[in-house]
């Protein structure tokens, strides 16, 4: 089963990892931030090794994004942001695990200072016939 | 000759290739990338040369020169990088005569297969390996199957070669003590890789695989090495039931179509009665395991002319034994709808009370969707739109969705 883990932060200035560019973040000492990148990466190393990940990408500022409605007479074109949320979309690491609980354990270790992490399934285009 | 037959030529042989170089070289994770040079070279050649005579001598041949000179490249580095003057020649024991008939060719698949499903490895790259190894499949073949990215499949497949070279896995059979539980481990793989296949609406492209018939085709390989597993033959049969009703389970826009309204004259019969013959013989000799229990309960629908003659109480029997076997909340559920058919929808809920309750499948769709239909059967016509629309919320697959929200629309005039 697939997983999408979706990072919500507000980074100013936009910045990667989101962790270092908030208020909540830049409260933190420096060791304690290298503590948890080290966790990160060991992280991301152990779900490479047990087939888990699948892929990331980090996004750009949402203000470098454009829009795109439809009308009738056709598409219109806007510059970003989409909203004016308080937390944009900043990434997002797409997982493959055996159940929701593994996927709810993988997910839980995403949490960082100064965001939200949203874990929504995958849909997929196939189903089981019973 | 076709690509696809040339395909089949090439898929059969590797196995048996992979087997040879590995037993020689000692170096299984060296000897398969050998072959995946060997079978991209068949690749190319065979077409405009035509296939060689002797197709697996051919990919011997290749794939063992390919095996020295990557050790030459290999050793070529290392006597670069320690400088060391004299160089040592490559075991010439590397390059087998091409065409030696192999001996141990009968047990080669089944150490094969024993070794991509390793207890030192993940399932993921149990799975990974098996189908390259052992089903002689590309990587960019592999990874549009599970629908990850070519390069993740890639790093997998690379990692579990380097896994098993770590510690130290040979290309042996396992001592008769390790057996039963290294074969169980390979039956757990195949059975993945078919119920990823089942429930997956395969691309139609030539290259393409069904991963339903790439697993059917690897147990029936297991279980003509171990006839007397009647575990190997449960799974074999079960997955034959199940595949029986492939081209009744979508409708013509690609729907969905439940097991109880699908068209039974579409079940594929030389399955189910491949199936029903390989699971009367396997029942009577032993212990009854989960994947017999499991082909029974596909037995009885398939036997079944019609959805209202299903023999219910038998399933429900069967449900209930595999609940003292395999027990988990997937096969309570299972259960109470049998008995729900037997006993009637109120007998049927009143299972369902703690399941409702469970964690683990508190927010899985099927629980809701059998909530429904059970409430449903009971007259309860509100309360199980109520269920059908929690089911459809909660369904992660598209077709399940929309059916679900078709029946949780369904009498209220709206549309889905």
């Amino acid at each position: 089963m697939k997983y999408v883990i979706l990072i919500h932060a507000n980074p100013d200035p936009w910045g990667h990892p989101t962790s270092r560019y908030n208020p909540e973040g830049r409260a933190l000492p420096a060791t304690q931030h290298d503590e948890m990148d080290r966790q990160f990466e060991a992280l991301l190393e152990e779900l490479s090794a047990s087939g888990e990940f699948v892929t990331a990408e980090a996004l750009a500022d949402p203000a470098s994004s454009t829009l795109y409605g439809w009308t009738p007479e056709g598409h219109l074109a806007t510059d970003g942001p989409y909203a004016e949320a308080k937390e944009q979309l900043a990434g997002f690491f797409l997982i493959d695990c055996a159940s929701r609980e593994r996927a709810e354990e993988i997910a839980a270790q995403f949490a960082q200072p100064g965001g939200t992490v949203e874990l929504r399934p995958v849909m997929w285009p196939a189903g089981d016939d019973q | 000759m076709t690509s696809a037959s040339l395909e089949d030529v090439w898929r059969t042989s590797a196995p048996h290739v992979l087997a040879a170089l590995a037993r020689r070289s000692g170096d299984f994770g060296a000897a398969e990338d050998a072959v995946q040079e060997a079978v991209v070279a068949a690749a190319r050649q065979w077409p405009a040369d035509g296939t060689p005579e002797d197709p697996k001598a051919w990919l011997i041949r290749v794939a063992s020169r390919r095996l020295v000179d990557q050790r030459r490249t290999e050793q070529a580095r290392t006597d670069r990088e320690l400088r060391v003057a004299q160089h040592t020649p490559p075991a010439a024991s590397l390059a087998p005569a091409a065409d030696t008939p192999d001996e141990g060719e009968r047990d080669d698949s089944l150490t094969l297969l024993l070794l991509c499903c390793h207890p030192a490895l993940t399932r993921p790259s149990q799975v990974a390996l098996t189908l390259r190894a052992v089903g002689g499949l590309r990587t960019a073949q592999i990874a549009r199957a599970f629908l990850v990215p070519e390069a993740t499949m890639a790093q997998r497949i690379s990692r579990a070669k380097a896994r098993l070279l770590e510690v130290g896995a040979r290309f042996t059979l396992p001592p008769a003590e390790e057996l039963p539980d290294r074969v169980a481990a390979v039956a757990q793989v195949l059975y993945l890789i078919f119920t990823e296949g089942h429930t997956a609406t395969t691309g139609t492209g030539l290259t393409d695989v069904s991963l339903a018939g790439e697993a059917i085709r690897l147990t029936r390989q297991l279980h003509r090495r171990l006839p007397a597993a009647a575990e190997v033959s449960g799974l074999l049969a079960l997955m034959l039931l199940t595949d029986a009703r492939r081209a009744a389970r979508t409708g013509p826009d690609g729907s969905l179509v439940p097991l109880a309204s699908q068209d039974r004259s579409l079940w594929d019969r030389a399955r189910i009665d491949e199936g029903v013959r390989l699971l009367e013989a396997a029942l009577p000799a032993g212990p009854v395991g989960p994947y017999q229990l499991q082909a029974a309960i596909a037995a009885v629908h398939a036997e079944a002319p019609s959805a209202a003659d299903t023999d219910w109480a038998q399933i429900a029997t069967l449900y209930r034994m595999l609940d003292t076997v395999a027990p988990g909340p997937m096969v309570a559920l299972n259960h109470a709808v049998a008995v729900a058919m037997v006993d009637g929808p109120a007998a049927g809920l009143a299972m369902l009370e703690p399941l409702l309750e469970d964690r683990r499948l508190r927010r899985h769709h099927r629980l809701h969707a059998v909530h429904a239909h059970l409430l449903e059967m009971d007259g309860r016509a509100e309360e199980a739109r109520a269920a059908y629309a929690t089911a459809a919320r909660l369904a992660t697959s598209i077709p399940e969705q929309r059916y679900l929200n078709t029946r949780a629309a369904a009498g209220t005039g709206r549309q889905s």
